[in-house]
This record gives C-alpha cells, structure tokens and sequence, in this order.
C-alpha cells in the first residue's frame, strides 16, 4: 500500500502533464501548437542543462554549444547527405556529447564562477566556429531547407513526434537522475570534499554527467532544426544558453520538473508578450526578478514550502 | 617493512609559504591498535591527517600504508585502498537524509556509483538500515543531515567513513560537541569495531578522559615536531609531553 502511494506522489504529476499534453492539439490552434512543441523541445534542453546546474551544483552558460552541435548535426545530415530525421537524432546525440566531452575536459577542472565563464567561453568558440565557417556551416546565413518527412510536415504530426521524443528523454533523464550516478551528482553537489573521501574521483562523475547532459541538449537540439526548418548561430550563443538557466530557475532546479514547468512558464510568456510588444526581454528580466525574490526555489520551490504536495526534488527522499 | 605497520611516515614535512608546520615526522602505526596524536591547537595533528589523506600536499618526506607509498595520492584513491577519515567539523551531505548520506558512502564502496539506470533506493537497504543501527541513527534515517544534532552529525560522519570498510580509519577529534553520555557511546563503538573487525584507529582528540581511556598509544605533535611517543602511562611520565601539552603531572 505504502509503495503505491509513493508511485502515485512520485507520479501523478508528469502522468498528468502527459495526459494534458496529448490532448492539446484537440483543443488549441496551430499557433499554440507550434508553442507548446517549443516548449516541449526548450523543456528537454533545460531539464538536460539541470543535471549541471540542479543535480551537480554548477551553473553552466554554454550547454546552447552543444544544443547548437545537435541542431546542425542534424541539420548538416539531412541537408548536405539527405538522412533520414531518425537517424539524425542518435548521430546529433554522439556528436554533441563528443563536443561536450572535449570541452568538458577542461570545464570540469574548475567550480563555481570559473567553470560557468569556462562554459561560457566555449560556448561562444562554438558559436564563431559555426559563424565563421560559411563553406560548411553556412556562416551567419544559417542552413535552410530542413524539412522533416512529409508524415511530419504540419504542426500536429510534429508535435506528437516530439512528445515523444522528449519523453523518451525525460524518462531516461529521470532514471539517471534517480540512479546510484544521479545520487553522486547530488553528493558533489553538496559536498565535493566528502565525496572524495568515500573513494569518489569528482572530476570523473562530473565529466560524464556534463557528457550525458551535452548529449540531450543535443537531442533537443536536433529536434529543433526541423521543427523551425532550418538553424542559425545564434542556437549556440550565451544568450541561448542563459534560456535553459531561466527555466530552471522559475520552474525550480531542485525538482526534475521543474525545467519543464520554466520553458512553459517562459516559451508561453514569450509567445504572448511578444504578440503585443518587442520588449519581450524586459518582461522576462521582471518575471526572473520575482522569481528570484519571491520564490527563490522556484515554482516547484514555492509549492513545496506551502506544502500543496510533497514533489521529491533534487536532494530528496523520504521514501525509501 | 614490518608487515604489522599499517602507516609509516619518514620525515614527513609540511609547510605553507615560510610557515613550517609539521617537521621531519616520523610515526608508525601497528595494524589492529587504536592510537591518538595529541598536541595543544595548532601543534599539526589535523596536518597530519591531512597528508595521510591527501588532502593538503606533502612538503617533505613520505607516507606509507601497507608498505606502499602513497605520498600525494588523489584523495579518492587514498580512500580506496583503505583510509578514510572524520573531520573535526563534521562533513556530511547536509541536504540528504541520514539514510542516503548512509548509503551513498555504502554504493561508493561497492563501486556502484556509476550505476546510470538501477534506482538508487533498490540497492543496498540492509547494508544502509544496519550501519545506521550500529551507529544509532535508525531514528533519524528520514531527517535530512543538516538539521541533525552536532554529535548526530558526528555519529553520522562516523558511519560515512565506517561504510567505506576501511583499514584505518583517521578521526579528528571525533567527540567534539557530544554529550558525555554520547561521546562514551561513540568511543564504546570505535573499541568495538576495532576488536570486532580489526580497524586499526587513530584519532586526535582534546578531552583527555578518552585518551588516556581509549588509545593504546600516544604521540605527542609539539609546533609540528613529534616530542614524545609511547603508552599512555609512558607519555604521562615524559617530561617533555607534560611540558608542551600536558602542562601538570596527571
């Protein structure tokens, strides 16, 4: 009975988030759905950037480098070597996970401030590469002519494509976050010391972790590519890689949802705001600012503390 | 080397910029004794620890466990092939509960850390619920840490480093901030496990009560040099122990 009660705490939640998920397209134009499957695409790249940021304790401002090595990954295959879209995904994962490991390496040396100015000054390695180099990536001008298979080519088949997806991702996502390695990750988190002394090399974990995390932002990334049917630099500047930041931090970093619940809180914002302003940045620096002074943990953050339900977050489990 | 010494150092030597704070240590420790350092603050006792454990770099000399040097081992290292360590402030996961503070320290010894789809509260329960048995923290396995009691916190330390199943297990100043009834409890449990299992212990500590009650042997650390070594009751009646530390005849 006890054990059913913790399935259903544990996962009533996201169960419900699918259920709703599915069922939108039945009941919201195209133009929404072009939203949601926005936030579904950001929600995996945020949950992906979390396992650094929520899970590991390290804020990174360069995970849009390998969300940007997944989009035109796949952008470059299905363009230039016409590949199939599936085919694209796992190759987009492998190559923004080798991006990630490269640049990691060094990442991983460091904490705190320094490791998010490293990440940052990758990321924006990355972004100069793929501006610059016009005769493969197409510079500034991007790639164009993305286009999913023809089953996918409207709004709705793409979004259920995407759903799935990103569910896929997020459950593997959450196993590894509930794993013997996600629970190391919180270790590190809260204390790198004694992490070492139990017999843990933390340069190691954290590398893998910032591997893994590079690779479903690369996921995301090469879902994107055919969603907007085409990709441009500006996927892997700082200023991409400040959105999944956002997301966590409205949605709230200690809770596996929390990233999910950002990107529809800032996508959907954004998709609003910008309908009746061009000051859509400003709106979010306000929304960011109360967030931040209101309710620090979040949204997941301020239901928690009121006690609405007990969600596990990032660095808990009273059910074992 | 004697097969008996567990950790020998020869002229081990620490210094910080000018600041010389551990000279020419020359310390062995027979396998299965439970022994302390002692020294007034600032003599290099918890240095001591820290170059044993890796955790400062060593300036002079070398350190050996087992016969094998391990002289600026990576840390993790260090406690994998059989020393771990208590601080003297305790050092836990403050945002996990006892029970995964518990395991964690457990999963890493069973080098199941890198486990990526096995849920991690499917494993090791019994080892988990034991451990906190022995060290009397069954009733606190769904507190998170960072609200546990200072000599909780302490206790559970203590078992952090038991559930690394160590050779020798370093604790400095393990009683501090426990009650009296507690620190007798923790020191009863260090005794035990050292007959029960053989851990070779040594700790520094202040309160002379559980020195002179527990250890088997004594070393003496005065401004970074060792000034005397020996039983219990040698080191009361060594004048040069009783000048730097002990202060009067006990």
């Amino acid at each position: 009975m006890d054990n059913k009660n913790t399935m259903f705490q544990r996962f009533w939640l996201p169960a419900a988030l699918f259920v709703v998920a599915l069922i939108l397209p039945f009941v919201i134009s195209e133009f929404w759905v072009h939203v949601f499957n926005e936030i579904l695409i950001l929600g995996l790249f945020a949950a992906a950037f979390n396992l650094v940021f929520g899970y590991m304790g390290q804020l990174s401002f360069g995970q849009a480098a390998y969300y940007g090595i997944g989009a035109y990954t796949t952008g470059l295959l299905m363009v230039k070597l016409h590949w199939p879209l599936f085919a694209c995904l796992p190759v987009s994962m492998i190559t923004a996970g080798i991006g990630a490991l490269i640049l990691g390496y060094f990442c991983v040396k460091l904490r705190g401030i320094y490791f998010a100015i490293l990440t940052m000054a990758f990321g924006q390695l990355v972004f100069f590469i793929i501006f610059q180099w016009y005769s493969f990536t197409g510079g500034d001008n991007g790639l164009q002519g993305i286009n999913p298979p023809e089953w996918l080519f409207k709004a709705i088949p793409y979004y259920y494509f995407s759903l799935t997806v990103v569910t896929i991702g997020m459950i593997i996502l959450y196993f590894i976050t509930e794993s013997p390695f996600g629970y190391t990750l919180r270790a590190i988190r809260d204390n790198t010391e004694r992490t070492e002394f139990i017999g843990i090399n933390v340069q190691r974990y954290m590398l893998i972790n910032f591997v893994i995390s590079g690779m479903f932002c690369g996921l995301a990334g090469a879902l994107w590519g055919p969603f907007n049917r085409s990709v441009a630099p500006d996927l892997c500047s700082w200023q991409h890689s400040g959105h999944p930041v956002f997301m966590a931090v409205m949605g709230g970093p200690h809770h596996f949802l929390g990233p999910m619940i950002g990107s529809v809180i800032f996508t959907f914002l954004n998709a609003f705001v910008t309908g009746f302003t061009e000051y859509w940045p400003l709106v979010s620096g306000m929304v960011i600012i109360i967030v931040v002074l209101v309710m620090p943990g979040g949204v997941f953050g301020i239901i928690k503390e009121k006690g609405y339900f007990c969600p596990r977050d990032a660095g808990d489990v009273k059910n074992e | 080397m004697n097969d008996d010494i567990i950790l020998q150092t020869d002229h081990l030597s620490k210094s910080f910029f000018k600041y010389q704070v551990l000279t020419d240590v020359n310390y062995q420790l027979t396998r299965g004794m439970i022994a302390a350092i002692i020294g007034p603050n600032g003599a290099g006792k918890s240095t001591f620890f820290n170059l044993v454990t890796g955790y400062h770099t060593v300036s002079g000399g070398s350190v050996f466990f087992r016969g094998q040097e391990i002289t600026n081992w990576a840390r993790h290292k260090i406690a994998r092939i059989g020393i771990t360590r208590a601080f003297q402030v305790s050092n836990i996961y403050p945002k996990l509960t006892t029970y995964e503070n518990v395991r964690q320290s457990i999963l890493a010894q069973q080098k199941r850390t890198l486990n990526l789809f096995i849920p991690a509260e499917r494993l090791a329960k019994k080892e988990t619920l034991d451990l906190l048995e022995t060290t009397g923290l069954s009733g606190f396995r769904n507190t998170e840490a960072g609200i546990l009691s200072q000599g909780d916190k302490k206790k559970l330390e203590l078992a952090l480093a038991l559930a690394s199943k160590p050779d020798l297990l370093l604790l400095d100043e393990p009683t501090a901030g426990m009650s009296s009834e507690e620190t007798h409890e923790t020191m009863e449990l260090v005794k035990r496990l050292n007959k029960e299992v053989g851990l070779t212990i040594l700790f520094t500590e202040h309160d002379i009560s559980v020195i002179f009650g527990y250890a088997q042997k004594l070393s003496v650390l005065h401004q970074g040099v060792l000034v005397a070594e020996g039983t219990p009751e040698e080191v009361r009646q060594n004048k040069e122990a009783q000048a730097c530390y002990l202060g009067e005849e006990i």
